[in-house]
């Protein structure tokens, strides 16, 4: 694991800083949630990923600048009669990402209409990115690269085209958001900084997976 | 420990792959406990279920569903003490290869979806292994159309595949699957599966002031850390444990779950947490907690099924299906209210 570090920084320094934000991934079911999730957290895919029961939580580290950005990733299960269980994961999300199919018209639908509760639910300052999924079965393509990048600026969303499968803008997706995330000192998570020279470690393993 | 590794296939015998961090050596000594208590109930089962009344209802017989039904007996109990057979009776004919015709092409295509993402890592259900067992998968395509068409105020609820596809590598039959399921969804469970899960909802809502009524300390914890109690709970009551816990455990509590009811799940979510009390209370962030979640379902104190299935009838204390269903109903009262 060692061997894959970049250049570090020398131990515990003061000035790092690390903000903590949760982030809840939404969509219709089998669009690639839990794919994505398990790309940017482990780096890898599985053909068949089992589909989502209630929420899985999971965590993961970006370095954004000289701050570390430390995301509580809440993936939701998509199918539609769970959607009463989901405001109690996206209450309080500073960030969202909402997934479609690229191979999909339906689901893009739908992802309109979680953009939609999100702006009306979810915490006013509420980061969205919207993923369109599956960018790799381009010859399946059913939803539009340019329709959907004109609903993402209509509504002020951060939009990229993803694929689980092949790791494109995977981490790119969570780095955006990361980058926007104000990192002012009400995120800033008190109880982390005693272990600093770990969290670093994890922070330039994941920049290796770039 | 590499002796261990061999012994031990890399297929239980359900046919689910071991995962890659599985520890043989616990495995191991669980099972040399394990095959004696297995050797015993076979003797005790082959007695009743060669005598005529064997399955009549009695509290020797509840004594003895307790302690687990051979596998070999399973289907045919479970069908009789879950009412299934009665059940099957009030329906003239063969209802249910009639219902397996796809004629809800959406319903088809949702469950279509899930068909490979049920159990990949079983021999059984995954296509791209040749296995000489049998192949699952159309099966469980046929079970779930045929549940979704009969019963249309359920259709098909995610996690339906997981149970189904349980009961069918018990039973290796689609049609007892069919009426198991059946009975599971719309007799022994609360509405779990429907469009609202308003059920379910109530039951989460139960669990957790169970948990704050029994385990004040474990409830304060939790809600001081944030943890909502529906991010564990939902999987266990959805799943009935399956995709939670081993699955020997499992079938020891479905055993149980056909005969007694759903009063069982309670059991044993609280059975878990007041086991791993200490371990929750050392928990100092929401992540760590998640973790120690994770890491109990795996550990030894479920995996010993025979003594975690006398546990679950001692350490939770009394619990009365009368005011279980009590509570219940408050419980779906004051929801209804906030709405
Ligand atoms: N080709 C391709 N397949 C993908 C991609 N992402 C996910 N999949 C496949 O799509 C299926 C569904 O993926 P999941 O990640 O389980 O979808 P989900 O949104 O989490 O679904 P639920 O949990 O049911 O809500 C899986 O079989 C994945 O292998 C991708 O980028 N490209
Ligand atoms: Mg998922």
């Amino acid at each position: 694991m060692a061997n894959r570090s970049g250049p570090q920084r020398p131990n515990g320094t003061a000035q790092a800083k690390i903000c903590q934000f949760k982030l809840v991934l939404l969509g219709e079911s089998a669009v690639g949630k839990s794919s994505l999730v398990l790309r940017f957290v482990k780096g890898q895919f599985h053909e068949f990923q089992e589909s989502t029961i209630g929420a899985a939580f999971l965590t993961q580290t970006v370095c954004v600048d000289d701050t570390t950005v430390k995301f509580e990733i809440w993936d939701t299960a998509g199918q539609e009669r769970y959607h009463s269980l989901a405001p109690m994961y996206y209450r309080g999300a500073q960030a969202a990402i909402v997934v479609y199919d690229v191979t999909n018209q339906d689901t893009f639908g739908r992802a309109k209409t979680w953009v939609k509760e999100l702006q009306r639910q979810a915490s006013p300052n509420i980061v969205i990115a919207l993923a369109g999924n599956k960018a790799d079965l381009a010859n399946k393509r059913s939803v539009e690269l340019e329709e959907a990048q004109a609903y993402a600026e209509e509504n002020q969303l951060l939009f990229m085209e993803t694929s689980a499968k092949t790791a494109k803008n995977v981490n790119e997706v969570f780095l955006a958001i990361a980058k926007k995330l104000p990192k002012n000192d009400q995120n800033v998570n008190p109880s982390v900084p005693v272990n600093i020279t770990a969290w670093l470690t994890i922070c330039v393993l994941r920049a290796g997976h770039f | 420990m590499a002796m261990a590794t061999s012994r031990i296939s890399k297929y239980d015998e359900y046919g689910f792959e071991r995962p890659e961090d599985f520890d043989y050596a616990l495995y191991e000594d669980f099972m040399s406990q394990y095959l004696k208590v297995l050797a015993l109930r076979s003797k005790k089962w082959s007695s009743i279920m060669a005598s005529p009344k064997g399955l009549k209802k009695s509290s020797s017989l509840k004594a003895d569903i307790r302690k687990g039904i051979p596998l070999e007996h399973r289907e045919k109990v479970w069908l009789f003490v879950s009412g299934a057979n009665e059940e099957r009776k009030k329906y003239r004919g063969d209802i249910y290869s009639d219902l397996t015709i796809v004629e809800d092409r959406d319903l088809a295509d949702t469950i279509r979806t899930d068909l490979p993402r049920t159990f990949p890592e079983n021999i059984y259900f995954n296509k791209s292994e040749e296995s000489e067992g049998p192949n699952f998968q159309k099966q469980l395509f046929r079970v779930l159309v045929a549940y979704g068409q009969h019963n249309r105020k359920v259709g098909y609820c995610q996690g339906m595949n997981y149970i189904a596809g349980l009961l069918l590598l018990v039973t290796k039959n689609e049609e007892s699957t069919f009426w198991l399921l059946k009975m599971l969804v719309e007799k022994i469970l609360p509405d779990y599966y429907s469009r609202t899960m308003d059920g379910l909802l109530t039951d989460i809502d139960v669990i957790s002031e169970l948990v704050r009524l029994r385990y004040p300390d474990v409830s304060a914890h939790m809600s001081n850390l944030s943890f909502p109690w529906p991010v564990i709970t939902t999987k266990w009551f959805i799943c009935l444990f399956c995709e939670v816990l081993p699955t020997e455990t499992v079938l020891r509590i479905w055993d149980c779950l056909f005969n007694e009811g759903s009063k069982v799940l309670f059991r044993v979510a609280l059975t878990i947490i007041s086991l791993h009390r200490a371990e929750i209370l050392a928990c100092e962030q929401f992540v760590d907690l998640s973790e120690c979640l994770k890491g109990i379902i795996k550990g030894p104190s479920t995996l010993y099924c025979h003594k975690f299935l006398e546990q679950i009838f001692k350490v939770p204390g009394k619990l009365s299906l009368k005011d279980l269903n009590k509570m219940r109903n408050n419980m779906s009262k004051t929801r209804h209210m906030r709405k």
